[in-house]
């Protein structure tokens, strides 16, 4: 190769990567790209990450895990079905329409409407009607009590009324929110650009513009970082925690995630499960150390955790939830006292690649359990085929590994959604995962969900994880921790509900 | 030529109906979408609601009519993800999956052509081993190995091409050249390999027979005896090959696309797949059965053109 080819091939390059390190863009990369430009009608989170600069939520989810007033200036109950909301004044959308109570009333008729269901209408049904009280004052009624309402509203973005229903289509191509950013452009599959909203409302952002790239790729993503293509990458993998900090282009950031890894024990796989002992379960979990599995197989990135909650959740007792210690002399012991002094074997399925080295942890587990004289066999799965078996109730194996996000922050969705045993006279029929019956613990859930009063929900949270202590039904692992590569230029802390706004970004 | 024609449009056809019947049974038994569309808390009666209207509640035969009536027609149903047709969205992804095939291709063609050439010319000297050795290397080395080593050489190290992406090219809709270079390199290998080999076989063969032998004695010189006689005589098996790779090139960049960030159709399909999008599959499987078919087609009629023995009927 002579010198001028080298010198055509590098003007090549300084032409393909121009706009990379532009002082007032930054460029951010996901695994997948925006599916659909309707932030009220997807459920995923990559979509949502670039939508939420768009539009607005009339609560903001704050880093601690509480929900704050965004465009609604406030919300209160008046009865348990009835709630009152006051909306910000003189906010307007990107095309200068304004934000009333009837722009927000007529986003939640859109989504309750039965004719034409959304994809977030599900979490909705609960609301009745929605009554417009006054210009800046609105009035909802719900079918039941609704104490996650406050906390639901996190996730509901209000789009301008007028633009919608007159041109339709167009908004699902230039779509128009009262966000901190514009729409500019979305080319499918390879970049999707904001540019900053001079006016917001909430003062105009620092960063110009914004590029959103789909990159696919784990180990293409953090070439493009350390090259300085992008400026953010999520999803980083603890493999490639080292090449990213030694680059001297960019650092590692984490946050503990909303996300908790456990093993669901399955006392129903066959007929006299050593599993359907309390005292056997008790043993799994003090044979499992937690603490050598994040350090070694989690890169240190995460935290052992003792129950399906975690510190951002409404309803969480730091007492109720701590770790079981490692202590497999006890578990033994416990193992003797249950009847299996020589242990036992079980199954243990596993997902490969949904969860952070999920099937690493789910074979370091298996190691650990051996040393207490319970083998266990592992089956890892394609995650398709596994969730199905998991959400239908038809696992195969004796325990299941299992994360559990919770868009939510609030424990009616890390403990109801997963341990409702359905024997409350007269109440819903099993709803959840888990596979332990508990009147006292159904009675917590399903009052919990019946009251909207935030001290008595904790009491009963509290009741219904002392149970759940009590009965140790599964093995809980940890929480989750969420990597990103950060290019040394910007300014930014990662948040639990994996948002990525680039309004509290900045570039030095 | 006509009957010939007319037969061969008819077993498109064919094949384009049993591969589409085929990917439908087969999707169907890889699972059910709902559960990977659904967040893992929704309700049971939610997901009922979702099947419903999404029409999965009914008998497989069912659902393989409707949505063959609806193909007929053109309707390939609407992405589950996307929440657009599915057609489209495919399309859409062709231009640049064509531009990587065709540059692939061009590169495979031209380097794999011109090493065959001196290979054969070179019999028996390091020359002819060292590209009889990059070619075996070519075709054993796995795609993916080869795109990881390629953006940490070209784009991390040296930095001199662009790590992934389409960027933006002088043509709208055509992507920078320099993001083109690395991914038709780590696409077009594998076939610039098996195009060398064979070209190098039968230019060996041709400076072996009788015409050329009667070229060289009437005192032609050596090159036109080589480009003239040798290379257009060996041409032949190297269309055929390059009518099935250009299929290759087309339907198996899935890995590359995906490496690379490349917007085509293969890094789609690969994001359905595992997202059960089926309608997207679906309507991937089908658009890449009518491409395959009609290339087929095509080659074949070439042979016609390149070798006048060759008679239909």
């Amino acid at each position: 190769m002579n010198r001028s080819w080298i010198g055509f091939l590098a003007s090549l390059a300084l032409v393909g990567t121009a706009w990379a390190q532009r002082p007032d863009t930054i460029v951010i990369a996901q695994g997948v790209d925006v599916t659909v430009l309707d932030p009220n009608n997807q459920l995923e989170t990559p979509t949502a990450n670039v939508l939420a600069n768009i539009f607005d939520t009339l609560y903001m989810r704050m880093p601690d895990g509480s929900a704050r007033p965004w465009l609604a200036t406030g919300v209160r109950a008046i009865n348990p079905t009835t709630w009152e909301m006051t909306i910000r004044q003189g906010v307007k959308f990107h095309n200068g329409e304004d934000l009333t109570a009837e722009t927000v009333k007529w986003n939640f008729d859109r989504v309750i409407d039965p004719a034409r269901p959304l994809r977030i209408s599900n979490s909705w049904a609960n609301l009745a009607s929605v009554q417009v009280v006054n210009p800046t004052t609105l009035r909802f009624t719900t079918r039941n009590p609704f104490p996650v309402f406050v906390t639901r509203l996190t996730g509901f973005f209000i789009l301008p009324q007028k633009y919608v229903t007159e041109n339709g289509n167009r908004f699902l191509q230039e779509p128009v929110g009262t966000g901190p950013y514009r729409f500019v452009r979305w080319v499918r599959d390879q970049q999707f650009e904001l540019e900053a909203n001079p006016n917001y409302w909430g003062g105009a952002p620092k960063i110009r513009r914004v590029i959103f790239r789909p990159i696919p790729e784990a180990s293409s993503r953090v070439a493009e970082l350390i090259s300085g293509g992008v400026d953010i990458i999520t999803n980083l993998v603890p493999e490639a925690v080292n090449a990213v900090r030694a680059s001297g282009a960019a650092d590692v950031r984490s946050v503990p995630s909303i996300r908790n890894i456990f093993l669901i024990l399955n006392t129903q796989n066959k007929p006299d499960s050593p599993l359907a002992n309390p005292r056997v379960r008790l043993a799994l979990n003090y044979a499992v150390d937690k603490r050598t599995i994040v350090k070694n197989v989690l890169g240190g990135f995460g935290q052992p955790t003792g129950c399906s909650l975690n510190s951002y959740i409404f309803g969480y007792d730091a007492r109720s939830c701590q770790p079981y210690e490692y202590n497999p002399t006890r578990a033994r012991q416990l193992l003797a006292e249950a009847g299996y002094p020589n242990g036992f074997t079980m199954t243990l399925g596993s997902p490969n690649g949904r969860y952070l080295n999920d099937r690493q942890v789910a074979e370091a587990v298996v190691g650990q359990l051996g040393q207490i004289g319970v083998r266990v066999e592992l089956r890892v799965q394609e995650w398709s085929t596994y969730v199905g078996q998991v959400l239908e109730r038809r696992i195969p194996t004796d325990a299941v590994l299992l994360g559990w996000g919770n868009n939510e922050f609030d424990a009616d969705n890390s403990l109801y959604s997963l341990f409702f045993g359905g024997t409350v006279r007269g109440g819903p029929r099993q709803v959840a995962f888990s596979y332990i019956r508990s009147v006292p613990l159904d009675n917590a859930l399903l009052q919990a969900q019946r009251t909207t009063d935030p001290e008595q929900r904790k009491r009963l949270y509290l009741d219904a994880l002392r149970v759940l202590r009590a009965e140790s039904p599964w093995i809980f692992l940890h929480q989750q921790e969420d990597l990103y590569g950060v290019a040394r230029r910007v300014d930014w802390k990662p948040r639990p509900d994996e948002r990525l706004f680039v309004a509290d970004m900045a570039l030095r | 030529m006509a009957a010939y024609l007319i037969r061969r449009l008819v077993l498109v056809l064919v094949v384009v109906w049993g591969t589409a019947t085929l990917a439908f049974f087969l999707l169907f038994l890889s699972g059910d979408p709902v559960n990977l569309l659904l967040p893992l808390d929704a309700t049971p009666e939610v997901r009922e609601q979702f099947r419903e209207a999404n029409g999965f509640d009914r008998p497989v035969w069912q659902q393989y009519l409707s949505y063959m009536g609806r193909a007929i027609q053109g309707d390939l149903g609407i992405s589950l993800r996307n929440q657009t047709p599915a057609l489209g969205l495919v399309l859409e992804r062709m231009p640049a999956s064509m531009v990587l095939a065709g540059a692939a291709l061009l590169f495979a063609v031209i380097f794999g052509v011109l090493a065959g050439v001196i290979a054969a010319v070179r019999k028996g000297t390091t020359l002819e081993f060292v590209v009889l050795f990059f070619a075996l290397l070519g075709q054993s080395l796995p795609v993916f190995w080869l795109a990881l080593m390629l953006i940490l050489v070209f784009g991390l190290e040296l930095r001199w091409l662009p790590i992934s992406g389409y960027g933006v090219g002088p043509i709208p809709g055509l992507p920078a050249f320099a993001n083109l270079i690395l991914p038709a390199l780590a696409v077009g290998t594998f076939s610039m390999a098996a195009i060398t080999r064979l070209t190098r076989g039968g230019v060996l063969r041709e400076l072996r027979s009788d015409h050329v032998r009667t070229a060289r004695a009437k005192g032609l010189g050596e090159r036109a005896v080589i480009y003239k006689h040798a290379l257009r005589n060996a041409a032949i098996p190297v269309v055929t090959v390059i009518g099935l790779q250009l299929g290759n090139l087309l339907s198996g960049a899935v890995i590359t696309e995906t490496i690379f960030a490349w917007p085509g159709v293969g890094r789609l399909v690969l994001t359905a797949v595992t997202q059960q999008d089926f309608p997207v599959v679906q309507a991937a499987v089908i658009v890449f059965a009518v491409l395959l078919a009609v290339i087929n087609l095509v080659v074949d009629l070439l042979y016609g053109v390149l070798d006048p023995r060759v008679r239909y009927a």
